[in-house]
């Protein structure tokens, strides 16, 4: 199959929360080469763009919808806007839900925009991720 | 912090970026897309060779704001465009980013910053902008 705008709409909904754990912002921190001590510790919240990681399980349902026909390895990350209410903090379990917004054609080329909404479990909206990626569908 | 006006220049950041960093990153984000570890798939796809995750390139922008901010919780808005790659050698030298950041605006409690991110003699993203709270 393939992606038109008729899936623009189309919402993945990640089956489970993510839990954010203090290790695993400082395992990102370290990653990114960032010491600031508001990533540290018990009272630690996340780097800005954690929030792309948070919202990577609704963008893997939307890559598994076998009516996409979308493959990760032919995926190139174009453009990503944050809009964040407030950071993203230890013990908080955030929900993702993924929408399409845009999809483009150009030749083997699709570009797809999605943006993906972040909310804690008591549904307070914490940040929106949009993401623009173009997926390549020529053979190579 | 000193006065923020339209003109207020960040401190610059520079950043190496060597394939460890890349598989750290893969690790630490689960994006394990095979174009930023492995050579034979990047080239494949069109690509000059394994590039860095656009998210670490703008994890590192992003630095340049925090850094000065020290409160992470001031910014509530940062977008960019990945408009180059940034293709990492697999050698011990690895690519060199260069960082900087200048107040476009300040508007009502809000700042607008614009963003650059210089690999070798070009901008490897365009449209870099943050929006902090400034008090």
């Amino acid at each position: 199959m393939t992606i038109d705008a008729t899936m623009v709409g189309r919402s993945y909904t990640a089956a489970e929360s993510y839990q954010v754990g203090r290790e695993k912002i400082r395992e990102f921190a370290d990653a990114i080469g960032d010491p600031n001590p508001a990533y540290r510790g018990d009272d630690a919240v996340a780097p800005p763009t954690f929030a792309f990681v948070l919202s990577a399980p609704a963008l893997d349902l939307l890559l598994a919808d076998p009516e996409l026909g979308l493959r990760l390895d032919r995926i190139v990350h174009g453009a990503q806007k944050f809009n964040y209410v407030r950071p993203i903090r230890v013990g908080d379990e955030v929900a993702a839900t993924a929408t399409i917004t845009t999809v483009r054609k150009a030749g083997d080329v699709e570009v797809i925009m999605y943006e993906t909404v972040l909310t804690s479990g008591d549904g307070e909206q914490l940040a929106t991720s949009t993401a623009t990626v173009s997926h390549n569908r020529a053979d190579s | 912090m000193t006065t923020i006006e339209a003109g207020t220049e960040l401190p610059p950041l520079t950043v190496t970026i060597r394939r460890e960093d890349l598989v750290r990153y893969a690790g630490a984000s689960g994006d394990f897309n095979p174009i930023h570890w492995n050579d034979r798939m990047a080239i494949a796809l069109g690509l000059p060779g394994v590039i860095a995750h656009g998210m670490l390139t703008m994890a590192s922008a992003a630095r340049v704001v925090t850094d000065w901010l020290q409160n992470p919780a001031d910014l509530v808005e940062y977008g960019v465009r990945f408009t180059k790659p940034v293709v990492v050698p697999d050698d011990d030298k690895g690519a060199t980013v260069t960082f900087s950041a200048k107040v476009d605006k300040v508007v009502d409690g809000s700042a607008e910053i614009d963003i650059t991110a210089i690999f070798g003699d070009e901008k490897v993203l365009g449209r870099a902008r943050a929006v902090v709270r400034v008090s």
